[in-house]
């Protein structure tokens, strides 16, 4: 193989995620008369998309470092919901700022948690992910769901935030594409990412650098919190109700993509476009099922098998550049 | 001689404890600068835990050190660093996922500004620096800023952590074990290095439990046991053979001539 290959192989984690993506849009446009690729399903593919896409960036932010974060589906639902609880009594400027700090305070929550008190992410995290669906479900006993009014749906401040189009797509795909955007520089572009990527690759060495370990990772989390929330924002903002089970198995999707996207479960390899991009392929796939009237449930499957495979695959192939990379090295 | 210079750094009757293990009980030692000191003692004497407290990973239990005289109070790898300590471990120091200069600055990135106003690593800087010190300080010619640690020998990270040491210009060089894992070639060039680093004027410390290397590269021996010091000896003083007897014996033999 050229060298010039393998370091693009080694460097460009996305590279994968993009074939797979190109791969996929030639296949599912081909073997669906070409509905799948319509503007009207790309519409809803790209909403969901970038929804999902949001809570993955936070997620990616955590693994960069490291670390996971299971319990963003219960962040998503948990924000959803105070969101428009609030929202008809407080109107939805307020109600968006509130919604957004309690999603921060969640994120510092886990984060703390599992940075100052060095708790395994797993076991803390699903421990708040039932928490916070619990609180979901206890909060949508009576009434059993909440539903934005409509001099909330009136209010453009609501809209900004995943209800209405830009150039015929939901703005959601707006809010994706800048905090891809935003995220990437921040990652690969300024100390803050580098420090990110240092403590997920090797944390003890980072700390012999003077990087804090606890604060990077808390910082992740807090982060983590925040894209959840917005997320979960963005959704009920379109959607206009919200109930207890909002968000459920989001978890799972938004590790998928970042996994899919190139990001590494042990840490310190990770993109945030290729993120973008396992976002699409889930959505895409999802949209594929419906088309061809798989029962939805087949796709629970997938997904996990997806997650095990793909960060299996990925290990396995940086191995093995690693390798390739090093013999190069010594050749000449 | 030594002593009557003031010492740049004192620890004075350190004493370091994990839960019930003692690690350190009261060790007193002075480290001068321009002097390369030999470090010595059988695995789990205190070394690494001794100098883990200069290099800010771990607060005593109990004594005090100074620095340049002044008293040390907060123990954080950052400060360390801040006072111009450098520790080289093996097995720490370098990301392996990062590129050689994104490691190089790690932790004090250079940053300029974007149209003056957004912050953004200073690649440009972060390359040059680098280059120049993989250049000086015997890395292959293949290797090159952009590669990720991953890709160098043992020899290679170890002179590339002691090449940053040296252009960060720090005033004291802590060596934990350097040339384990490395060929015959590259401990040569290491310890050349080291020689170099006390030549330039720096406070070298260099931890082994090979006291026969150690005895020709360094001017002072400080020998640990069992968290105590034991010796602590010119090296024209004593024979490597009969330091090597002392740590042989556990340091029995030193601590109750002594005592």
């Amino acid at each position: 193989m050229p060298r010039q290959w393998i370091g693009i192989l080694r460097k460009r984690t996305e590279v994968g995620a993009a074939v797979v993506t190109i791969l996929l849009v030639i296949g599912f446009t081909a073997t669906t008369e070409g509905v799948w690729l319509s503007n009207a399903n790309m519409r809803e593919v790209l909403r969901v998309t970038s929804i999902l896409a949001m809570m993955a960036f936070g997620e990616a932010l955590v693994i960069t470092t490291g670390q996971i974060d299971v319990s963003v589906g219960s962040i998503f639902g948990v924000v959803g919901i105070l969101f428009l609880a609030l929202g008809p009594q407080i109107g939805a400027p307020l109600a968006i700022l509130i919604a957004l700090v309690a999603a921060i305070a969640i994120g510092a929550v886990n984060g703390f948690i599992v940075a100052y008190f060095r708790i395994s992410p797993l076991v803390v995290t699903l421990g708040t992910l039932f928490v916070f669906r619990g609180l979901a479900i206890g909060a949508t006993q009576n009434p059993p769901y909440y539903a934005a009014d409509n001099t909330m749906r009136a209010n453009p401040i609501y809209q900004i935030f995943g209800s209405s189009d830009v150039f015929g797509y939901n703005n959601a795909l707006v809010w994706a594409i800048v905090t891809l955007l935003f995220l990437h520089y921040v990652l690969f572009w300024t100390p803050i990412g580098n420090r990110l990527l240092a403590v997920g690759g090797n944390a003890e060495s980072a700390r012999s650098r003077g990087v804090s370990i606890m604060y990077t990772k808390w910082g992740a989390y807090v982060a983590c919190g925040f894209f959840a929330g917005l997320a979960g924002i963005l959704e009920t903002s379109d959607l206009g109700y919200v109930d207890g089970s909002f968000g459920r198995q989001r978890e799972l999707q938004a590790i998928a993509a970042a996994v899919l996207g190139g990001c590494a479960l042990a840490g310190g390899r990770s993109s945030i476009v290729g993120t973008f991009l396992g976002a699409f392929i889930l959505s895409g796939i999802q949209s594929y099922l419906v088309i061809n009237s798989i029962p939805p449930q087949w796709f629970i499957l997938l997904l996990g098998l997806i997650v095990v495979l793909v960060s299996l695959g990925n290990r396995v192939l940086t191995h093995l550049l690693t390798r390739l990379a090093r013999a190069e090295k010594t050749k000449d | 001689m030594a002593e009557t210079r003031n010492a740049l750094i004192e620890m004075k009757n350190i004493n370091l404890d994990f839960g019930t293990v003692n690690a350190l009980s009261d060790v007193s030692v002075n480290f001068y600068q321009g002097e390369l000191v030999g470090l010595v003692g059988d695995n789990g004497a205190g070394k690494t835990t001794l100098i883990r407290i200069l290099s800010g990973m771990y607060a005593p239990t109990s004594g005090e050190v100074y620095f340049d005289g002044q008293r040390i109070t907060r123990f954080h790898p950052k400060l360390a660093i801040d006072l111009g300590i450098e520790t080289i471990q093996q097995t720490v120091g370098l990301c392996d996922n990062l590129s050689i200069a994104r490691n190089y600055y790690l932790g004090r990135e250079p940053v300029k500004r974007w149209l003056g106003i957004i912050p953004v690593l200073d690649f440009a800087k972060m390359r040059e620096s680098s280059n120049k010190v993989i250049r000086n300080f015997g890395l292959r010619d293949t290797v090159n800023v952009d590669d990720e640690v991953a890709l160098l020998s043992g020899g290679e990270g170890q002179s590339f952590k002691i090449g940053r040491a040296v252009d960060f210009r720090n005033r004291v060089i802590i060596m934990d074990e350097p040339t384990n894992h490395l060929s015959v070639r590259e401990r040569a060039h290491v310890n050349e290095l080291a020689l170099q680093l006390r030549d330039q004027g720096l406070l070298v410390i260099y931890i082994t439990h090979d006291i026969f290397q150690v005895h020709r590269l360094a001017d002072r021996i400080v020998i640990l046991e069992n968290g105590r010091k034991v010796v602590d000896i010119l090296k024209a003083e004593m024979s490597a053979e009969a330091l090597e007897q002392i740590i042989r014996d556990g340091g029995r033999e030193a601590s109750e001539g002594t005592a």
